[in-house]
């Protein structure tokens, strides 16, 4: 029964079901049934009525309100179905998530003002002059500037809705609602998709065992930290923020204390990471959009974070490849390499606490009689990566062995994807509000900072482009047309 | 102590003791980043002979 009910009560799990069901709904174009096509499509806008209208044609009666409310309905009865099923207070829910859909939806929507969002190709069909060139995903950035003011200077509407701030649920189901449309796009190029995966895991690799032990080095010999906190800091610091650094605590029996404030350290960096990568890689990588993708998940941490960067640094480098070389490349690409590293690092995070685990209780603190259980590596599998590899396979299969579906399923994952806007910017908005940097300096936090941003800007970046560039370096995005 | 207050980052960090490195961290560190150095020329080599990506 216990092992039953972690199915629901756990986020990981949860996220799983949320983007199956709404890739099962999506699916059911394949036998010519519409169930998403009332989703809200948000338009580049120079005039309000442009704004908003439902992703399908079908669908055109509804109205762009009428299908904005009803995706708005949809997402509330789901998200608060899963908010009961993990137990949280249905109604603070309910309610926290009314405000963050609404300040969310309303950064999107402002990120998609045509004179911020439009790129060069678009701006005479729009009958504007010029604009920031920076595509509707400035939508996300603006979502995470208002959850920092959230999260930083309004503290009591921060806890009001802190029952449905949850980045890393919407971030998953985000995450597992994109192997769709990332299988649709590898049925148009499988040499590139395999290498892409090849690739990724590859990076991977390299960046546990090369990351890792140089942190955890310098944390122990040049910043005397103990054992007890050297291990997921550099967990946190290396390999994949939050969820690393709790399962590396868990690993090496450290007290919950450890973890828990390495990983309020991970998700302020992360913040940091997520406003200047992606605006570098727009000005030094546009020529090597593969190697900004990877770069963005090997380099930001957190699931949330690194995923949101990637969607960013799809948009900005496919926007600047355009202004300055003419190259349109397809969208979605650099967000997959982006996503195909993270998921490797999310997969060999219980390997990785796994082979510390077994360092630990055997030899550095050796415990009588105390074994380490293979199953833990299970436990610590991060589960929606199942539901991001699952619709990934099934939607690359179905288009294989039935090529006359390609069609609609793109049409399908064009409208499930609506969701997984809507989710990563619900993801922006709440990594902000999370992202208290007032009470960590209230806190003391220099010396872990200190190390953490030796570390990061100094090295982890750094051999991340590394890693990337050798990895990646010459692989392009199909052209769009080509 | 009838409510513990949450533990300060500030107190843990002046509580932490200095421990010496043992041997079986140098040999995890050292390991670690010469299979790291290894694996790069091998994986790079596959990668390019078996995935080429265009």
């Amino acid at each position: 029964m216990a092992s039953w009910r972690s199915l629901l009560k756990s986020e990981d799990w949860m996220s799983l079901w949320l983007g199956l069901f709404i890739f099962a709904l999506s699916m059911g174009l394949l036998a010519g049934i519409d169930m998403l096509g009332w989703a809200v499509k948000t338009n580049v806008w120079t005039s309000f009525t442009q704004i908003v209208e439902p992703v399908s044609k079908g669908y055109a009666g509804l109205g762009g309100l009428g299908s904005l409310l009803l995706t708005f309905l949809f997402l509330l009865v789901i998200m608060t179905v899963a908010a009961r099923g993990l137990e949280a207070n249905v109604r603070r829910f309910a309610a926290g998530f009314v405000v963050i859909f609404a300040a969310s939806y309303l950064c999107w929507v402002a990120g998609h003002f045509a004179y911020v969002a439009a790129t060069p190709d678009k701006l005479d069909k729009l009958g504007i002059s010029w604009s920031l060139n920076l595509t509707g995903e400035a939508g996300y950035i603006l979502a995470l500037l208002a959850g920092l003011v959230v999260g930083n200077f309004l503290p009591r509407t921060a806890s009001r809705i802190a029952e449905a701030t949850k980045p890393e649920l919407y971030i998953k189901t985000a995450i597992v609602i994109m192997g769709a449309g990332l299988g649709v796009k590898a049925v148009e190029a499988l040499s590139l998709a395999s290498a892409v995966l090849f690739r990724g895991l590859c990076a991977i690799v390299e960046a546990y065992l090369i990351y890792w032990a140089v942190v955890y080095l310098v944390a122990r010999k040049y910043f005397g930290f103990s054992r007890e906190w050297a291990a997921p800091l550099a967990s946190g610091i290396s390999i994949c923020g939050v969820s690393a650094a709790i399962a590396t605590g868990g690993a090496i029996r450290a007290r919950p204390v450890v973890p828990i404030m390495v990983s309020s350290l991970v998700v302020i960096f992360a913040v940091v990471e997520l406003l200047l990568l992606p605006f570098a890689a727009q000005v030094f990588l546009y020529k090597e959009p593969m190697v900004a993708g990877a770069w963005m998940g090997l380099a930001v941490k957190t699931d949330g974070a690194a995923v949101a960067s990637g969607a960013i640094t799809d948009s900005l480098v496919r926007a600047k490849a355009l202004a300055v070389m003419g190259v349109e490349w397809k969208e979605g690409w650099i967000l997959m390499a982006t996503t195909t590293v993270k998921v490797f690092i999310d997969v060999f995070i219980g390997v990785w606490a796994f082979i510390l685990a077994i360092l630990w209780c055997t030899v550095i603190e050796r415990r009588p009689g105390e074994k380490v259980r293979v199953g833990e590596i299970w436990e610590r599998f991060p589960k929606f990566v199942l539901g991001y590899v699952g619709t990934f396979a099934a939607t690359l299969a179905l288009c294989l062995a039935f090529p006359h579906l390609v069609a609609a399923a793109k049409t399908a994952s064009g409208e499930a994807n609506v969701f997984r806007h809507l989710f990563f910017a619900m993801t922006f908005f709440t990594i902000g509000v999370v992202s208290n940097f007032r009470k960590l300096w209230e806190e003391g936090i220099g010396r872990l900072a200190a190390i953490y941003a030796i570390c990061l800007f100094g090295f982890i970046i750094w051999v991340g482009l590394l890693i990337s560039w050798i990895f990646f370096h010459g692989v392009t995005p199909p052209v769009v047309g080509g | 102590m009838e409510n513990d207050p949450q533990p300060r980052l500030v107190d843990e960090l002046q509580r932490m003791q200095r421990e010496e490195l043992l041997p079986i961290e140098k040999k995890l560190i050292t390991w670690s980043i010469v299979l790291g150095i290894v694996l790069l020329a091998v994986l790079t080599w596959a990668s390019y002979t078996f995935f080429p990506g265009q």
